[in-house]
This record gives structure tokens, sequence and C-alpha cells, in this order.
């Protein structure tokens, strides 16, 4: 079952296309990830769905419904966060995510919040007010709220942005073990490798790709090299013999991108041996999510 | 409507309140300095030997302007603080509805309004002993809910105003009532004014509610037909103004300016 469906979307800010018809659903319970590079139009896809931004034309299911027509019913059950969106400055911690749980209909409010707090470790901020916090710290305010009516469906707009490491960490984890569907954007490739289910790469408002991550990763068919040999004389030569290029040569060590569909790794190491040279050490680089990123935005693939 | 959400912007109102020193300002500073200086020159006027009795509208109206003034200035400057905080993109996003936000502003306007009105009552009571319920108390009444009427109409439409053009027209949060206040006719009659200035009055629905205080508190008479006016008129007002800021509020929605800030 699909708990979002996205059909043909469509929104320009005057004269600039920012999402030019896209479609794609999302199951579930499952964690889709956007990537895209700046201005790809991930954050004008979430804030349609979050109901901040309407959309010029196309079709949007959540939960089954349309948001146009069961606002209630669908805000009930969903969330965001996101650094574009704020709370009050000179109200608390406390406060301001009272206002939130009252709004969303939170039952037992105060041992929501102390759980949400203890849980991204800023129990001592409780009263701070929100303007005296630090960016990380109140992007975890935002967080809490974010899930305070543990929301069926979530959309996390970069929230992961200016987290320390150890709490990025536990924010992902967090997130990871929410029975919510997710919808996902951020710039750290790890962070979405690890949890998202499924990825669309996105860019100048449009999607290029969408799949699981393995199932992306096949379509890089290169895979990059680097060989230590016993020596490095006519190392050159005989790798240009071969037609595979050499993308780094230094005294006995060649980095090389091997290509899948014109040479298999078994042939290249008897091809090499059989010439005469020793291989001593051999690191293979497995396509990153990043060099499909990179691949996908230059449209190599 | 679910009373709970309106009940949640109550609590963010409050604790605004309490947060922010100038929203205490607003309740107390300004009132009472005009009620100070009226009541000064007014002094000064009856040592002159000027008619006794103006005292009584005079004091009147400024006890009860209070009810537009703050109406009107505390729904936009409330709505002001969100765009301030930059909370109208999670606001938005929860299932709060338009009207609740609507409801919310006025309830919450009500009573900042009538904690002004017994700063007031009180000051005009023990230092120039001026009792305003010693007016009609129906007539009072009648006056007070006018007046909240018409300060909510100011409020909700300068509201859309702001929605639709952002923060560099928040002067106007300040300034609307103001506008209108020398046409009401506060402090003195109708008739008073130069003749242009009495056609743009007479429409105004404040004019029919200050002319109405100065009838019963010189006749004890509450002229019925100008408060009949002044309720249908701010009450089809009302129902304008809501419907323009939800369109307001749609084409912000439409121009993403809830969440991109200028
Ligand atoms: N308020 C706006 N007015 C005009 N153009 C905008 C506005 N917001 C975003 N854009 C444009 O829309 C495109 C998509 O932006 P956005 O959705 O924020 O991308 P992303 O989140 O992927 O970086 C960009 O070209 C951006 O310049
Ligand atoms: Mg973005």
């Amino acid at each position: 079952m699909n708990a979002i469906e996205i059909k043909n979307l469509k929104k320009s800010y005057g004269k600039t296309l920012a999402v030019k018809g896209i479609s794609f659903n999302i199951r579930k319970n499952e964690i889709l990830g956007l990537l895209g590079p700046n201005g790809a139009g991930k954050t004008t896809i979430i804030k349609i769905l979050a109901g901040v931004l309407t959309k010029d034309s196309g079709k949007i299911k959540i939960l089954g419904k349309d948001p146009d027509k069961e606002k209630e019913f669908v805000a009930n059950r969903m969330n965001v966060a996101s650094p574009d969106s704020e709370l009050t400055g000179i109200m608390t911690v406390y406060q301001n995510l009272k206002v939130y749980g009252k709004l969303y209909g939170v039952k037992n409010i105060k041992e929501r919040i102390d759980y949400l707090l203890d849980l991204f470790e800023i129990k001592d901020l409780k009263h701070q007010k929100l303007k005296h916090l630090s960016k990380g710290q109140s992007t975890r305010v935002l967080l809490c709220k974010g899930i305070i009516n543990n929301p069926e469906v979530l959309l996390l707009d970069e929230c992961t942005l200016g987290l320390d490491p150890h709490i990025a960490y536990k924010t992902r984890k967090i997130i990871k073990e929410l029975n919510a569907t997710i919808l996902f954007t951020s710039h750290n490739m790890h962070e979405v490798e690890w949890l998202c289910d499924r990825i669309a790469f996105m860019d100048k408002g449009k999607i290029l790709k969408i799949g699981t991550v393995s199932s992306l990763k096949k379509l890089i068919k290169t895979e990059k090299v680097k060989m230590k040999f016993d020596k490095s004389e006519g190392l050159a030569n005989f790798f240009k013999k071969l037609d595979i290029k050499i993308l780094s040569l230094k005294g006995d060590t060649v980095v090389f991108e091997i290509d899948y569909k014109k040479h298999k790794l078994q042939d290249l190491i008897e091809k090499i041996t059989k010439q005469g040279f020793k291989i001593n050490d051999i690191i293979i680089k497995k396509a990153s999510l990043e060099d499909i990123f990179i691949k996908v935005a230059k449209r190599e693939l | 409507m679910k009373f709970y959400r309106v009940n949640a912007l109550l609590y963010k109102y409050l604790k605004i309140s309490t947060n922010r020193l100038e929203r205490i300002f607003d309740i107390v500073y300004w009132p009472v300095i005009d009620l100070f200086i009226w009541g000064f020159v007014l002094r000064y006027i009856n040592k002159l030997g000027a008619v006794h009795g103006s005292f009584n509208f005079i004091f009147g109206g400024i006890i009860l302007w209070v009810f537009c003034w703050r109406a009107q200035q505390d729904i936009a400057v409330y709505v002001l603080e969100d765009f301030w905080s930059r909370s109208l993109y999670n606001l938005f996003a929860s299932p709060l509805k338009l009207s609740e936000l609507v409801v919310s502003l006025f309830i919450f306007s009500l009573m900042r309004s009538i904690l002004t009105f017994g700063f007031l009552f009180l000051i005009a009571f023990v230092l120039f002993s001026f009792n305003i319920f010693t007016i009609n108390l129906t007539a009072l009444a009648l006056f007070v809910l006018a007046l909240l009427l018409i300060g909510w109409v100011m409020g909700i439409f300068i509201s859309g105003v702001i929605f639709r053009y952002g923060m560099q027209v928040q002067i106007f949060a300040w300034s609307v009532a103001w506008l209108i206040q020398p046409f009401s006719c506060v402090f003195y009659p109708l008739s008073s004014l130069p003749g242009w200035a009495q056609k743009v009055a007479v429409w105004l629905p404040t004019t029919h509610v200050f002319e109405g205080l100065r009838q019963v508190i010189n006749t004890g008479i509450i002229n019925w037909n100008g408060l009949a006016y002044a309720y249908i008129s701010s009450l089809v007002l009302l129902v304008l103004s809501c419907l323009f800021f939800k369109r307001c509020v749609e084409k912000a929605k439409k121009l993403n300016l809830l969440t991109s800030h200028e």
C-alpha cells in the first residue's frame, strides 16, 4: 500500500519552473531519500506535501486522501521538520513543544515532551528560551516537534544539518526506528545510503532515477582499481595497449577505471601476470552513492 | 473547529505576552498616557470655565475607544509575532484551521482589551472620579461589543494585507485604528465636523457608537437606529474581512510567502 502518491506534480515560482511534472509513490513505512543538487526542487516538493505551498497542478494522495480536501485528517497524522521553519524564539523549549502538542491533540503532553527531550539529549534545555540555543540544539527541538504526534508520515528536509556527529548518528537511528513513512532529503550520502530504503535522484525539477541503493549501484558498470606492482617500467605502455583508462600512475602504483562491459578483472589479472608483472597489492573501490550522484548529475547514467 | 487547537494558540499568545515586555506595555502604557493627557487637558479647560458635562463623554470616549484600538492592534501584532519568529511553516503544516486561528485572535484580543479597559476604569475612577458604569449598562455592553467587532474587522483586514505583502507593511498593524479615529467622532459630535468630513464620518460604524454614547450620557435614551446601523455594517464588514483574509492566505501559499522570510 502506498502512503504517499504523487502524480505529475508541477510548481513554478514566477518564471522559475521548480518542479516539472514529477510522479512517484512511497510505500507505507518506507523511507525514501530525495537526492539532488541545490535548487533541484526537493524543498519545493516537501513544502507542497506539508501543505504550506500550493501546487500548480498534479495529484497528491497522502494516506489515501487528498490533503487539500481532508487537511485535518492528513495533518493530524503527518509532521515535518525543516531548517526553513522555526519555532517561537522568545518562548522556552517546553512552551513551544506544548503548543504543538496541543495543536496535534497529543495525549499526556508533559510525558511525551519529557520523553522526546530525553531522546534527543536536550533535557537540560527544557526551560531555556529557544533564541538562546545554538543551531544544532534548535534543530533537535525541531525534530522533537516533528515527531511529537507519532506521525504516520514524516517529511524531513535536511533535518540533520548542523548536528554534531554523535547526535547526527543518534538521530538517524531514531528516524530508522520510527514506524513511519518518511520522505528524507540530505546532502550526506552516507546518511542517505544507510537510512533510506529507496532513493530518488532529482535535478532541475525532474526525477532522473529512482530505486534501491543496490539497484542504483548496478547501473554503474565501472569500478576504480588501485594496483601496486613490483616494478614501474613499462606499466604505462602496457595499460595503453589494453585500452584501459589510467586515472593516476605514481611509480609502481596505478589507479585505473575498469569498465566491466569491456573487461573482466579475472582476465586482466591473467594478462598482467603473463606479461611478467607481479601484483603486490590490489584495492577495488566499489561505486559509492556519491559516484552515482555525480554521474546522474552529469547525465552519464 | 476544535477548541483544543484554539486553546493551543491562546496558550502561545499568553506565553508570548509574558515573555515580551512590549506586549505588556501595549496593554497599559499608551492607553494610560492617553487618559492622563486628556484628563489634565479637561481639568484645565474646566478651570477656564467651559461647559460642565463634556468631561463624561470624553472620558467615556477614551475608555471605549480602547476596544476598537486594542482589538485591531492585537490581532495584527500577534499575527506579526508569527512572521517575526518564522514559525508560519510549522503552524500551517499543523492541523490548525484558518477559522481556529481567527477565533483565537478574536478571543485573545478581547481578553487584552478587557485588561486595558480595567486599568483605564480604575485610573479614571480614582484620579478623575469618573465612573463609566454610571452609563446605562445595556447601552454600554452594546457599545463595547460593536467597537470590538469593528476592531476585529480592521485587525483581520490588516492581517490579510500582512500575509499578502509581508512585513514591509507592518507599520499598519499599529496605525490603522488611528486612521479612522478622527472621523469616528470619539470626542466631539458629528455636527462639529466640517462638511466633507461629516460625509465620510457618517458611514463609519464607530461614529454611530460614539454618537450613541453621547446621547445616552446626555439624555439616557438609547439610539437604536444608530446601533442597528453600527451592528449591521460591522457584521457585514467582518464577513468581508474574513473572506479577504482567507484569500490573502491562499495567495501567500501560492507565492511561497509563508516559508520564505524577507
Ligand atoms: N520563493 C522562491 N521564489 C523564486 N524561486 C524559488 C523560490 N524558492 C525556490 N525557488 C527556486 O526553485 C528551485 C527549486 O528550489 P528548492 O525546491 O528549494 O530546491 P532544493 O531544496 O532541491 O535545493 C530553485 O531553482 C530555486 O531557485
Ligand atoms: Mg532544499
